[in-house]
């Protein structure tokens, strides 16, 4: 055993790593889970298809990847950033803070959250308001409006005598997750101000109000099942009993096992979410770091793979992995704001 | 103590032939020991069993996968010299399919013909002809990758007796499908492209090289680093450093440093090795450093274990002859402990095969498609592979994950092995 | 047990500490002739500390040319650790720190500008339990002329190693498997390789410590044998707890007791008639 050896290839494969660091000739795309299923189909597809380097593809969730996309300007930043919602203003401006001051939004379609369960269980039409009641942590005692009481309902039928007498059992998403902040906002937000009491609050006191809607059950009745949203659909599976909480793509690929409840009338359907009517929807994005569309080879490439109508068009093969697209009009517009580069404002 | 002695030794002296009671008991106590360190072996053999048994019954189906022959017309029309990759290789497998079904007219029944095969179809074709390209002008019978739906429903994943709106493939693509079965077109084949592929966001053309790759070449970094600074480590505190409260501390602290949560390593990785020294992310080389910093605790420690068990006579001979500390502890002592600072070497190497957590941090949890071709690249690892694949959508990725899992259990036994192998090759009985 | 072991100090066990405070200095000067004409070695007022403890206190004695001199005396009264002191293996101790002067052919051993490397070559050492290297029996003995670069070539080196093994008496047992383990020797025969070992890098003085505590009565007589051979160029220094073996393979006796020196004198002598009260009631079997 000649130990010196070991440590002079030691040395020698440092040093030899040195040139790779020098610059890099792959596109680097940090953010959200949520958009990572499709970016990473276009990334493949524009590989394969240009023979360039395939891009490279982190999942950080959506506030992680602005954080290193706002990082600064050069290689050792990402070029793009995927995001299941808008930059925020305070994330805009650590990016201008760090010199990156053009950036490129680009809208790729929408997405739609579910509440599904297994085939074999009865079909669920709720109402958000049903759902808010179902999950919130506190809510109005029936008796008394004005006062909260923890959460008394242990089946949908107390909530409401149309759905079945069965256990509130619903698996979601932990509060990391994009998924669930758009759950929150969409569902028990607006679920939340259906009820009249709690309307009242929202105008007295939006803090408190908030703070209603935001703080889910913790008594055995929500139950969260890690990001992983596989392990939700097999868990349901397992459960017909027990709902689950997910993006529409993963109803879309396991349609054969899981079906989505209908939601203010509305079921998740495809056409439903891409027209708007299916209320649980959202729109999804990336950014595009302008400073770097010369610099790292590829980004115009891939843009332009992303932006084709094979692949985010109504028939494209996202449409497939179950991104929402968007209408024609938009589409043409986002194309434009592409292919002229045109930076968002910066407020 | 004599007189006492000698007055038990008469008063009862055991009955040879019919043991008192309370020996039974103690033999009792002996039986119950044997059995409970029995069942407990038995117990965690079969955990072990329904495991492998789990795992290899989900993923051994990913390394077959549906293959559908088709008579592709490389006809000289499709092709400009000057670039053959840029072809419409699309385009043959459409016509392709279109006379292998010459009923089917109508755009949207062409569509869901089309989708029977993979994506990967074309590029297959296109490395085809790019590796020969005197392809050109023949018509050849191709074995080309079905679509991952196809897949599932040749594996019996997608029950073909369900409602047609449950399935994601319709009675039309059945038909389709059972027409090209009965013409011995549709096979499941050995999924080479598992074996020599990149990751995919397709299942049926994902593939594990890049991930056991980046998986070699971060080991390769790791190896290289905590070995020998592990093992120089270990021999310093234990023979040449003096006993004092700064040893001690070290000691203290390398013990403490074998138990801090593996994230926070990968913490440290980003913070000095990627935005201090300013290595690229994702990288093995980056990968590398962050495990090393991982298992060197763990060499360490099993480091100067191996070398407290060199019983001292071996010492003491080695420097009753005059030689000196360093020869003693080359010539003597470092052969006897290093079959042991292998098995910890080995260990440590194990646990920097599973981690996850760490990598995450410095970027290697991503979609990376290309095989890596040096520690410069960005690269995926085979447990970072198998958790982006247990958290993808498609059907077909939960095989592949199991598959992934198989792989390794695989790389971890060849470790074991070589593990073992060499700890019998230095192995020195006395 | 421990109240026979002590009888002359009103039947009690003692610490040192203890009974160096006690005893009057008559008592702890060591009687006989410790010291001879042109010496080997010489070590004069040695003490030896292990820690705080005093393991050896003032210890005089002369180690003669030629000649073995056998130390004696109850288990823990020193010995070993004064004769580990001859070669420095102390050394190692950390917390063992030597006083007073040990000479070897007037350099004093322990003079901060001498190295223990060619000491060691110098004053060689038999352990208690035979210690071959896990390496072939080749190798074992090749090993100290190889560090020390005592040979120019195969050829000398070859040489080197049938010499030792002659003078350890193993050649003959030995010679067709010099290839093979030497730790698959038996246990006398490994102790005589050990001594081969020693031998091969021409020491002066070689130090063994209980050499044949570990063997059977017919190795013992073997190794006693070698060492009656021995003496005719080295000068030895053996640790014995057999009183018998150090009447038959010694010249001088040195008598040790709770890290004092007693009596040092000829075998014959010191077996026949001791002069101090503590070595005659060692040698009679009062304690021991």
């Amino acid at each position: 055993m000649n130990v010196s050896h070991l440590v002079a290839a030691a040395g020698l494969t440092i040093l030899m790593a040195g040139p790779a660091m020098a610059a890099r000739d792959y596109i680097s795309i940090v953010g959200s889970s949520t958009v990572y299923p499709f970016a990473t189909v276009v990334a493949e597809q524009y590989g394969k298809s240009s023979g360039a380097k395939t891009p490279k593809i982190e999942s950080t969730g959506t506030g992680g990847g602005f954080k290193l996309f706002c990082g600064g300007v050069g290689v050792d930043h990402p070029d793009i950033s995927n995001a299941s919602r808008a930059i925020k203003e305070s994330e805009m401006k650590a990016c201008a803070d760090n010199g990156v001051k053009e950036i490129v939004e680009v809208k790729i379609g929408y997405d739609g959250i579910v509440l599904a369960n297994a085939k074999a269980a009865p079909e669920f039409k709720v109402s958000r308001k049903d759902i808010f009641l179902a999950l919130a942590k506190e809510v109005p005692d029936p008796k008394d409006p004005a006062k909260l009481i923890a959460n008394p309902y242990k089946t949908w039928k107390e909530i409401n005598a149309e759905l079945p007498d069965s256990k509130i059992e619903v698996l979601g998403p932990p509060p990391t997750s994009g998924t669930r902040d758009a759950f929150v906002e969409l569902v028990m937000e607006v679920g939340a101000e259906k009820i009249d009491s709690l309307k009242a609050m929202k105008k007295a006191d939006a803090k408190a109000f908030a703070k209603v809607f935001q703080t889910i059950r913790e008594d055995g009745a929500y139950v969260e099942a890690g990001e992983n949203d596989n392990l939700i659909v097999q868990k349901l599976q397992a459960n017909p009993k027990a709902m689950g909480i997910f993006g529409f793509s993963f109803l879309d690929q396991n349609a054969d096992v899981i079906k989505g409840s209908v939601i203010d009338g509305k079921g998740p359907s495809y056409e439903a979410i891409a027209d708007g009517s299916y209320p649980v929807s959202r729109p999804l994005f990336f950014y595009v770091k302008k400073a770097h569309v010369e610099v790292i080879p590829g980004i115009k490439g891939f843009l332009a793979e992303f932006t084709n109508d094979k692949a985010w068009g109504k028939d494209g093969y996202l449409a497939d992995k179950g991104l929402i697209a968007m209408p024609d009009a938009e589409r043409k517009q986002m194309a434009e704001v592409v292919s002229k580069l045109t930076p968002m404002a910066m407020k | 103590m004599n007189d006492n002695g000698t007055n038990t030794a008469m008063n009862a002296s055991p009955n040879l032939l019919a043991p008192a009671s309370d020996l039974k008991r103690r033999y009792r106590t002996d039986k119950w020991f044997q059995r409970i360190g029995l069942g407990a072996i038995a117990l965690s053999l079969a955990f072990i069993a329904l495991l492998f048994f789990h795992i290899v019954r989900e993923g051994h189906s990913a390394f077959v996968r549906a293959n559908i022959m088709l008579d592709i017309d490389f006809a000289e029309k499709h092709f400009v010299k000057e670039n053959l990759a840029a072809a419409d290789y699309t385009a043959l497998v459409k016509q392709a399919l279109t006379e292998a079904f010459p009923e089917v007219v109508d755009r949207r029944d062409k569509r869901q013909l089309f989708s029977l095969l993979s994506s990967g179809a074309a590029y297959q074709l296109r490395d085809m002809v790019l590796a020969n390209p005197r392809l050109i002008g023949t018509r050849q019978q191709v074995w080309l990758p079905a679509d991952d739906d196809v897949d599932m429903l040749q594996k019996g994943k997608i029950d073909r007796n369900l409602p047609e709106e449950n399935r994601r493939i319709n009675d039309r693509q059945l038909s389709w499908l059972d027409t090209l079965a009965s013409q011995g077109r549709l096979e499941t084949q050995f999924n080479t492209a598992f074996f020599t592929g990149g990751d995919s966001r397709e299942p049926e053309l994902a593939g594990v090289l890049g991930a056991v790759k980046g998986t070699m070449l971060t080991l390769a970094i790791t190896l290289m680093l905590s070995f020998p600074v592990g093992v120089a480590a270990a021999i310093y505190l234990e023979e040449f450093a003096p006993q004092n409260r700064w040893t001690d501390l070290i000691e203290v602290n390398i013990n403490n440093l074998a138990a801090v949560p593996s994230i926070i390593f990968g913490l440290l990785g980003l913070a000095v090795f990627i935005n201090f020294f300013g290595l690229p992310r994702s990288t093995p080389i980056v990968g590398g450093l962050v495990l090393a910093l991982l298992t060197l605790p763990t060499i360490i420690i099993a480091g100067r274990a191996a070398l407290k068990s060199v019983p001292p006579s071996i010492r003491e001979a080695a420097l009753g002859i005059g030689a000196s500390k360093m020869q003693t502890v080359v010539h003597h002592v470092l052969p006897l402990a290093l079959p042991g600072m292998l098995t910890g070497t080995i260990i440590g190497m194990a646990h920097a095969l599973g981690e996850t957590a760490p990598l995450l941090m410095i970027g290697m949890v991503a979609f990376i498609a290309d095989v890596p071709g040096s520690i410069g690249d960005p690269a995926a690892v085979l447990p970072v592979q198998i958790y982006l694949w247990a958290d993808s959508p498609e059907r077909g990725f939960t095989e592949k994950t199991s598959a992934a899992i198989i792989i390794l259990l695989a790389f971890l036994m060849t470790m074991n092995s070589l593990a073992i192998y060499l700890r019998k090759r230095f192995e020195i009985k006395w | 047990m421990t109240e026979q072991t002590f009888p002359l100090y009103g039947g009690k066990a003692a610490s040192l500490q203890e009974r160096l405070g006690d005893a009057s200095p008559q008592e702890r000067k060591t009687v006989g002739t410790p010291f001879v004409e042109e010496p080997r070695m010489t070590c004069r007022d040695v003490d030896v500390f292990y820690g705080g403890k005093q393991a050896i206190s003032k210890v005089s004695i002369d180690i003669g040319r030629n000649q073995v001199l056998a130390m004696i005396g109850p288990s823990g009264c020193g010995k070993s650790t004064f004769l580990r002191c001859l070669n420095r293996m102390n050394d190692t101790v950390g917390a063992c720190r030597v006083e007073g002067e040990i000479r070897l052919d007037g350099i004093d051993i322990y003079d901060p500008s001498v190295d223990v490397v060619p000491l060691r070559a110098r004053v060689g050492m038999v352990f208690q339990k035979p210690n071959p290297f896990p390496k072939s029996i080749y190798d074992n003995v090749a090993y100290g002329p190889r560090i020390h670069g005592l040979t120019k070539d195969k050829n000398e080196l070859d040489e080197i190693v049938e010499t030792s093994l002659h003078k350890a008496g193993l050649w003959e047992e030995v010679k067709d498997r010099l290839r093979e383990p030497g730790t698959g020797l038996s246990g006398g025969q490994q102790q005589r390789l050990c001594i081969a070992r020693a031998i091969a890098v021409s020491p002066e003085v070689i130090l063994m410590d209980e050499p044949c505590s570990a063997l059977d009565p017919i190795a013992t007589a073997k190794v006693e044998e070698l060492i009656a051979e021995l003496r005719t160029q080295y000068s030895i220094v053996i640790v014995t707890h057999a009183m018998q073996q150090a009447s038959r393979v010694s010249q001088r006796t040195a008598y040790f007791h709770l890290g004092d020196l007693i009596e040092v004198g000829p075998t014959e002598r010191i077996f026949t008639n001791p002069r101090h009260k503590l070595t005659e009631d060692y040698i009679t079997g009062r304690f021991g």
